[in-house]
């Protein structure tokens, strides 16, 4: 069987070497939006291609229609010249390309086994699974990533960063020649960075055709050859990673010059006294997590994936049961029985999947800005309209969110704006929140409105509330937050102050045994 | 910031096709009936059989925005009518007969709750079982008899009709249908239910208590079944067997024809409301016609795949252009 999969893998090689991939003046709309306006670029094999844009640029769009999910309105594909008409994702699939999207696609209640094959079960003539090498190539799958998995293991219950992992490795199985990734690391830590990055090096020497969409800039250097920029559904230009810098990126993207991001921030100085301060906090996946949040600090968590931040947060918040140990806020003990009594005490926490536990997708913008606030919205029996639409608006504009209508669909945002939706959620006034967690706020935000969020935090940090900050992007967390608590396999490794942290020190304490 | 008039978001809605979908159906039975399905005598029928079905939809409706169905409303309806029968043969006074109808129907969407939310079953299991536990129990406790109901203030309110026409039960169904679709598309209860509805976890997480809301929504549910039997005996002057047959599927039709969606979240009363219209009329017209069952059956089937097909067809053109 292995022998097999060698066999096809050097066939498909020598078949994509000096492959081309182009895209022709591809136009698309949705209502009220131009999501791509006449795009053409050409990708060459053996070289990773960047695709680089705002939030809403059009991105994701233009890999929907790589993958036959979308068809443009105008333009067209061309694999070796050779136009492509794609009506279905299958035909993209048996053309040789494959897309991994922004959004998981994985059926949770399935084996990773069953999901690395999800779309094309291999069975006998007779219709039976051929479950023996499902197994075998998935096994060897997982240990070409060198990653721990039970492939056997339930999808959902692994950590969101595994699941991408294997979102990922089920585009490889399909050895395709042309692979698209829309923001893979935007739910990894470094560890999986690295092996992702491997591979994708793997893949490029293998000659294949490579598209990368992420935010953030240090990668697009570290791994892409060549990129390409859209601003608002154009491209503005195509140029090679070796002969640009950040800032020549930035200036293309957003349109002007953002200057260095965490010193251009306007700080907290004031910190004020104790707000919340959590005692040996055990619960199933946690073990005696003990820290202290001040007034007007920010407190930022590190660590690997599965290092139990998020069940820190989610344990505080009454998400969770706790086994044992003590949240005392405003020098109170609390113990909250469900998010409702996290909320009314003032606390508010941002969740870090957002499809899963943030967004309500087939409601409006508007439904999910006001979504905690509904309740302060009553007028007479009824609800106020006209509070909600305020409000609304409010958070578009205070995070740039891009859509058309206020009674947008959220699903149909793009997926940094969707965030946005979140956050605007989250920090609108009428939460009247003491204590703010946010578990990766940053995850698919594209720079410029990234160095807003940082500043909104400080703001708040400014206003005397206490702020958690969750994020598995180092440089991030080691510049924000005031303090910087790191973790490792459910227990509290060491505590950092600004000054004194560094992307190493955070590191060894992150993988210490 | 674009903002889509009243108007307009009125002529790209379901309800707006449905709407003219009954339009084609009143004038094509007329035709068909030569007139006969715009007399007096059948708009009363039609008017009848509504009653029911209305009281079966809202409850249907308010579920399915959550994302729940409950099988065992029909059964809990068929349940009261002998029961409320069986009361006020015994001499109970009427008010405390419907009470307890009541009481004993909130009971069962009780249970339905407490099975789904605390023990986890599925909501389709749970009431399937339960519809078949109250049907056994209906034979068990009150035999295969009819039994006549005397009382004249509920007579009346059962079979009398405002100008001879309108039945005072219908004035009770619309009072709840506006009344719950007012709930639904404007309070802070109902957006709660399409915020639970649409994803549960992310409203938990911003301060909404899902578990809370489906002990309201199956006792509500179970509780309006039971008034509904409560009013079918009345209007049949008697508690009979298998009064109504499934009679939460019409509802639950109506209300998809409507909008309303299997996954919760979506849709709204108004739809559902014509929805079962257009059910109900074309049921009655295909009567009229003297259509065999089996022929209705087939009917009512493929008119809901046949709404279904339309407005994807209709959608799908709308994302085209
Ligand atoms: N299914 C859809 N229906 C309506 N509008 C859509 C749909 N999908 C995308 N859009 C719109 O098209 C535009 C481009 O979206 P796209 O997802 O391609 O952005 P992106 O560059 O991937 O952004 P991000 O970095 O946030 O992921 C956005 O304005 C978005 O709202
Ligand atoms: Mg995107």
């Amino acid at each position: 069987m292995a022998q097999e999969t060698e066999v096809k893998t050097s066939v498909m090689n020598n078949g994509s070497q000096g492959l081309t991939l182009e895209v022709d003046n591809i136009s698309k709309s949705f209502p009220g939006v131009k999501a791509l306006q006449n795009v053409s670029f050409k990708a060459t094999s053996g070289k990773v291609l960047a695709l680089l844009g705002e939030n809403g640029a059009g991105k994701s769009t233009l890999l929907k229609v790589l993958s036959g999910d979308i068809r443009p309105d105008e333009g067209e594909v061309r694999i070796n010249g050779v136009p492509q008409k794609f009506d279905a994702p299958v035909q993209a699939i048996q053309a040789g390309v494959s897309v991994i999207y922004q959004e998981r696609q994985l059926v949770p209640s399935m084996s990773v086994i069953e999901n690395i094959y999800c779309g094309d079960l291999p069975s006998t003539k007779a219709g039976i699974l051929r479950k023996r090498e499902m197994k075998q190539t998935a096994e060897k799958i997982i240990s070409d990533f060198g990653l721990d998995i039970d492939p056997y293991e339930k999808l959902g219950r692994l950590s969101t960063a595994h699941q991408q992992m294997v979102e990922i490795m089920k585009a490889y199985r399909r050895d395709s020649k042309i692979i698209a990734f829309d923001e893979p690391t935007a739910s990894l830590t470094d560890t999986e960075v690295t092996i992702l990055f491997d591979l994708i090096k793997r893949l490029k020497e293998e000659g294949k055709i490579i598209l990368y969409v992420s935010h953030r800039l240090a990668e697009i250097f570290q791994i892409t050859d060549e990129i390409v920029v859209l601003k608002d559904g154009r491209m503005v230009k195509q140029l090679n990673t070796a002969e640009t810098n950040e800032a020549e990126l930035i200036k293309a993207m957003v349109g002007r010059d953002i200057g260095d991001t965490y010193s251009a921030l306007k700080r907290n100085d004031k910190i004020g006294d104790v707000l919340l301060e959590v005692k040996n906090l055990t619960t199933d996946a946690i073990h005696d997590v003990s820290f202290t949040l001040h007034r007007g600090e920010i407190v930022g968590f590190a660590g690997l994936v599965g290092a139990g931040r998020t069940e820190v947060v989610r344990a505080i918040f009454g998400a969770d049961p706790i086994k044992s140990g003590e949240v005392i806020l405003d020098g109170e003990t609390v113990h909250f029985k469900q998010p409702k009594d996290a909320i009314e005490a003032g606390i508010a926490l941002c969740p870090e999947d957002r499809k899963e536990q943030g967004l309500i997708r087939f409601r409006s913008v508007q439904d999910n800005v006001c979504l905690p606030v509904f309740q302060k919205m009553k007028k007479g029996l009824i609800l106020d309209r006209k509070k909600q639409e305020a409000l609304t608006e409010k958070a578009i504009e205070k995070y740039s969110i891009r859509t058309p209508s206020l009674e947008k669909l959220v699903v149909e945002l793009s997926g940094g704006n969707q965030q946005k939706v979140i956050l605007g959620r989250w920090t609108s006034e009428l939460l009247t929140t003491k204590l703010l967690i946010l578990d990766e706020p940053t995850k698919g935000i594209d720079v410029g409105t990234k160095a807003e969020i940082y500043q909104i935090l400080c703001d708040l940090a400014r206003e005397g509330k206490g702020v958690i900050f969750i994020s598995s992007e180092l440089p991030e967390v080691i510049n924000i937050a005031d303090t910087i608590i790191v973790m490792h396999n459910g227990h509290v490794t060491g505590t950092l102050a600004r000054a004194d942290a560094t992307e190493e020190k955070v590191m060894s304490l992150a993988m210490l045994d | 910031m674009l903002k889509t008039s009243r108007a307009q978001k009125f002529i790209k809605s379901k309800v707006f096709i449905l709407l003219i979908l009954l339009v084609l159906e009143v004038v094509v039975f007329t035709i068909l009936s030569q007139g006969l399905y715009v007399s007096i005598i059948n708009i009363r029928n039609i008017l009848n059989s509504i009653v029911i079905t209305a009281f079966l939809t809202v409850g249907a409706v308010l579920l399915m925005v959550r994302g729940y169905v409950d099988i065992s409303a029909s059964a809990v309806g068929c349940f009261t009518t002998m029961m409320v029968a069986t009361l006020l043969a015994a001499g109970m006074p009427w008010p405390i007969a419907i009470l307890f109808c009541l009481i004993a129907s909130g009971v069962v969407g009780f249970v339905n709750a407490v099975l789904i939310t605390e023990c986890g079953f599925q909501p389709f299991i749970v009431t399937m079982a339960m519809a078949q536990v109250l049907k056994g129990l209906q034979y068990i406790i009150f035999g295969t008899n009819r039994i006549d109901i005397k009382d004249p203030t509920m007579v009346a309110l059962g079979t009398q009709r405002i100008g001879g026409l309108v039945p005072y039960t219908l004035v009770l169904a619309l009072i709840c249908i506006i009344v719950y679709g007012f709930i639904l598309s404007k309070t802070y209860f109902g957006k709660s239910i399409y915020m639970i509805g649409g994803n549960p976890q992310a409203a938990k997480l911003a301060g909404f208590n899902p578990k809370k809301m489906a002990y309201i929504l199956f006792i509500n549910d179970s509780i309006l079944a039971g008034l509904a039997g409560c009013l079918l005996a009345f209007r049949m002057k008697a508690g009979a067997l298998d009064s109504i047959t499934n009679g939460q599927f019409t509802g639950m039709t109506g209300a998809i024809l409507g909008g309303v969606s299997f996954g919760g979240g979506t849709g709204g009363m108004f739809g559902a409301f014509i929805g079962m219209l257009v059910i109900s009329g074309f049921k009655t017209g295909l009567t009229l016609l003297a259509v065999p069952p089996w022929w209705m059956t087939f009917g009512s089937g493929a008119l809901l795949l046949f709404a279904l097909a339309f407005d994807r067809f209709a959608s799908f053109r709308r994302t085209k252009s």
